[in-house]
């Protein structure tokens, strides 16, 4: 009967797991020992059986559907990096939000500067955070209105809404350096500031409806 | 060391791949999971021997792999590392299903194994009766390893299929190199057993 090591040592032959004296030493037992012999050679048979049936790759039944289960199940997970807290600068970063965000530019610089009888609007500045993009504005007096063009945006999911805000009116506050500004009924439309870069940062929204 | 399958020439090394998943991009992880698919479905369909099940699982060890990513240092190639993911999702899955008491001896399982789209990957076809031989004796390997204790299942398909040496299969269980080597030694002797007469009828 075999002790345990010696059974070591049988499958330590097989898998070549043997150093090369150990190795020598068993090639010397197994020439002694016909029923050794026949056991290692059916073993090794049997290896060499096991790995010709049973491949180490086979083909993923609908593997198309296969990646792309996994993709559906990605979307829904956490991010893998958690933001802090996203920044409206970050949010801004979005290529298919670049003209959304350069609205809201501009209507954190437009004051609509609407006199008593002229009611015409007025470009103060315009920030685009993206400088592959190029917005430009068109005022058409006849038409009362002012229109943005932006030149290099990607293509926008026809399912994204672009809003405008009308501003009747703007206050800043030199003391927190926040500019409110104020819709047609006087309510307050969005609240901005500056950040340490002296780019544009939205501290509040009113949601429209 | 599972063989992995290396990008060809002009591929996306896999180590920028996961850091660009590391970053957020599950494009990058597509290109992972269609590099590493067949070699993790291969892997979970010798554990359990169905095809549906072997894919779910396939599917649960990816997406673990990506939730796992943050975490993954590229201390070891990508592939090893999902390797052992996807060794225990189905032995967890494996072993769960024994303390249900459901289905590890089943030989349903094996029946219906070979489905449309399932093929191994193709090799050179061999004369009809001794493919004939061959086809019976893969039938019979597959019953055989069915019939094995998730342990004993284990350590026989990660030697014998992916190649690990015995400090690998050690890491990977893990577990004492004195029980792999134990492990395998009694899985052998239980194959070797079950496929006797397959052996003896010269198949």
């Amino acid at each position: 009967m075999k002790t345990p090591s010696e059974d070591h040592d049988l499958i330590r032959w097989l898998d070549g797991e043997m150093t090369d004296a150990e190795r020598a030493r068993f090639s010397t037992r197994l020439a002694a020992d016909p029923d050794l012999k026949a056991e290692v050679e059916m073993m090794q048979r049997m290896s060499s059986d096991l790995r010709a049936h049973l491949p180490a790759e086979m083909t993923v039944p609908y593997g198309d559907f296969f990646n792309s289960q996994i993709q559906v199940r990605l979307a829904q997970e956490e991010p893998l990096i958690p933001e802090a807290r996203a920044s409206w600068l970050d949010w801004l970063r979005l290529p298919t939000l670049i003209t959304a965000t350069a609205a809201v530019a501009i209507a954190g610089f437009m004051i609509m500067q609407k006199g008593p009888a002229a009611g015409d609007s007025v470009v103060l500045s315009i920030y685009v955070p993206n400088a592959s993009v190029h917005a430009r504005t068109f005022h058409s007096d006849e038409a009362q209105a002012t229109v943005l063009m932006l030149d290099g945006v990607e293509a926008i999911p026809a399912d994204r809404k672009i809003v405008g805000y009308y501003i009747e009116r703007t206050e800043t506050d030199q003391e927190v350096a926040t500019t409110t500004l104020y819709g047609k009924s006087g309510e307050v439309v969005l609240v901005v500031s500056k950040d340490v870069r002296n780019q544009p940062r939205l501290l509040s929204a009113t949601p429209r409806g | 060391m599972p063989a992995s399958t290396a990008p060809e020439p002009g591929e996306v090394s896999d180590s920028d791949l996961v850091k660009r998943c590391q970053a957020g991009d599950t494009r990058a992880f597509d290109v992972l999971v269609s590099r590493y698919r067949g070699k993790v479905y291969a892997m979970t369909y010798h554990m359990i021997q169905n095809e549906t099940e072997a894919w779910d699982l396939s599917q649960e060890a990816f997406i673990k792999a990506w939730r796992a990513m943050p975490n993954f240092k590229l201390d070891s190639a990508f592939y090893t590392w999902l390797y052992r993911i996807t060794h225990n999702v189905t032995y967890d899955w494996l072993r769960k299903k024994k303390m249900h008491g459901d289905g590890e001896f089943d030989d349903s399982r094996t029946e219906h194994r070979v489905a449309a789209g399932a093929e191994a990957v193709p090799r050179n076809e061999p004369a009809p009766d001794i493919a004939l031989k061959n086809a019976e004796l893969g039938k019979r390997i597959n019953d055989a390893i069915a019939k094995l204790s998730p342990e004993h299942k284990q350590v026989i398909l990660l030697r014998e299929v992916e190649g690990l040496a015995y400090e690998e299969i050690a890491q990977t269980i893990p577990c004492s190199l004195g029980t792999v080597m134990s492990r395998l030694f009694y899985a052998r002797k239980k194959l070797q057993e079950m496929l006797k007469d397959a052996y003896e009828n010269a198949l």
